[in-house]
């Protein structure tokens, strides 16, 4: 049977899910460091108990912890979260558009760093990450129909925002 | 239109009809926008290898070392546990008062840390703590036991019926059950009975009877008779000379038709059971049986 404690399952749940655990706490924090240490944290813990811990199960109990690790943390801190850029491919738009394109990237990322933090998670997970629905209710331990919700709310309030409403 | 449908709408989960209706509302054009744009929002870079290498190397490569010195905790752990009990049991039993005791038909000699000796007869035990000898000089006795001590400080000895203290002298000390008599052959003894206490020079003794001070004639001898084989009594109830009859022979002794209230006068040799018994019997009248270990005295039939 497969066990987390060896190394060649360990690592190979750390390549498949590291880099989501990393998003996910930077979604919610916008802290990069944070977000490198809630990797460690996560996977060290799970390390220390790989023995209780079911492969199928190591995923819910990665984001768990990462969870936790922040829970009392971080909600003070004001969100400053900052997204690489699109590198525009060598185009031949008109520097109107491109200054256009830079201007509306502004508003949204403003937009994004004033959403509820649940919402913005939401929205970058499936906007960045790809993942689905049902995935991300799963990282938040809620139901689908809430990250439904999130999801519509979050679309709302950003048009808003970027259009100004 | 549905619940949610902005997000039904980027999963792609709303209907022709659903599609059609939002297309044409207003903000369409700005979802769109949004959806388009969002689409290539990128997230800072993440080294999976490197944050591999390092959970790997610097948290994880640290766990087998951790795990090799569990054992040796658990070694340190009995080992503080032993040392523990060793360190305990030495300070319990170091703190433990010397005894010595002397079963039915035995007698010993104890050498104390000052060179006082005591005898004891048979059935007879002391005890005395070693490690306060210096500050104080205490045997408790149970029993009888004949003291030599040492010139030096208060030299006690605790019965459960009086306390004799003396500084440096020799003396006899009987304490059985309901019976308590001090000799003293040297120098002087202090005897506290029942919160009196009676000095007794050299050649004189102190006895109660069942809590009763009787009086007693001198000892004619420089050392307790016992200290000779010997057990000697003057005016003694039977019932006592009995009891030691029996501590020193270790046998069993019963009697028939005997007033054990009697008061005997008379030695009885501590080696010699037949002459030990002739002794007794013959001056209190009485005829005895020997049945193994067992011993019965019974009245002589008056003619």
């Amino acid at each position: 049977m497969n066990n987390v404690c060896e190394e060649q399952v360990f690592s190979s749940i750390f390549k498949a899910n590291s880099k989501t655990v990393f998003n996910y706490i930077y979604y919610k924090f916008g802290n990069e460091e944070k977000a490198h240490d809630a990797v460690q944290e996560a996977f060290v813990k799970l390390w220390e108990n790989c023995a209780k811990v079911m492969p199928e199960k190591a995923k819910s109990y990665l984001y768990t912890v990462a969870n936790n690790l922040y829970l009392n943390v971080i909600k003070a801190e004001k969100v400053r979260l900052k997204y690489a850029k699109p590198t525009l491919e060598i185009s031949n738009e008109s520097p109107e558009f491109l200054l256009e394109e830079k201007e509306y990237q502004q508003k949204l990322d403003n937009a994004l760093n004033d959403l509820p933090e649940n919402q913005r998670t939401t929205f970058l997970l499936n906007r960045i990450d790809g993942k689905k629905y049902a995935e991300i209710a799963e990282m938040e331990g809620v139901s689908v129909k809430a990250i439904e919700k999130r999801m519509h709310l979050a679309l709302k309030t950003l048009r808003e925002k970027i259009d100004g409403i | 239109m549905q619940e949610n449908y902005l997000a039904k709408w980027l999963s792609g989960e709303l209907s022709e009809q659903e599609l059609a209706e939002f297309k044409k509302s207003a903000e369409y054009a700005s979802y769109q926008k949004l959806k388009e744009v969002s689409s290539n929002l990128k997230a800072p870079e993440f080294d999976v290898d490197q944050a591999l290498t390092q959970l790997t190397e610097e948290r994880i490569g640290n766990a087998p070392k951790v795990i090799a010195l569990n054992p040796f905790k658990k070694f340190l752990r009995v080992a503080a546990a032993i040392a523990v009990l060793i360190a305990g049991s030495y300070f319990y039993v170091s703190t433990l008062d010397e005894s010595v005791a002397t079963q039915f038909a035995e007698r010993s000699e104890v050498v104390l840390p000052d060179n006082s000796e005591i005898v004891l007869n048979a059935g007879s035990s002391v005890s005395y703590s070693e490690k306060k000898w210096d500050k104080e000089r205490n045997v408790a006795l149970k029993g009888e036991a004949f003291f030599k001590v040492a010139k030096g400080k208060k030299f006690t000895v605790s019965t459960e019926q009086g306390t004799v203290t003396v500084l440096g002298t020799q003396f006899n000390v009987e304490n059985r059950e309901g019976f308590f008599e001090v000799t003293c052959f040297e120098g002087l003894v202090s005897v506290t009975f029942d919160g009196i206490e009676t000095k007794l020079p050299a050649g004189s003794s102190f006895m109660a009877i069942n809590g009763q001070v009787m009086d007693t004639s001198a000892p004619t001898t420089s050392q307790p008779t016992w200290m000779n084989n010997e057990s000697s009594f003057e005016r003694i109830p039977l019932s006592y000379v009995l009891n030691e009859l029996e501590r020193q022979y270790n046998i069993e002794v019963n009697t028939e038709n005997v007033d054990k209230n009697l008061l005997f006068t008379g030695t009885f040799s501590n080696t010699d059971l037949k002459m030990a018994l002739k002794s007794i019997s013959t001056p209190s009248r009485m005829n005895y049986k020997i049945e193994g270990d067992n011993v019965l005295f019974y009245a002589e039939k008056t003619p």
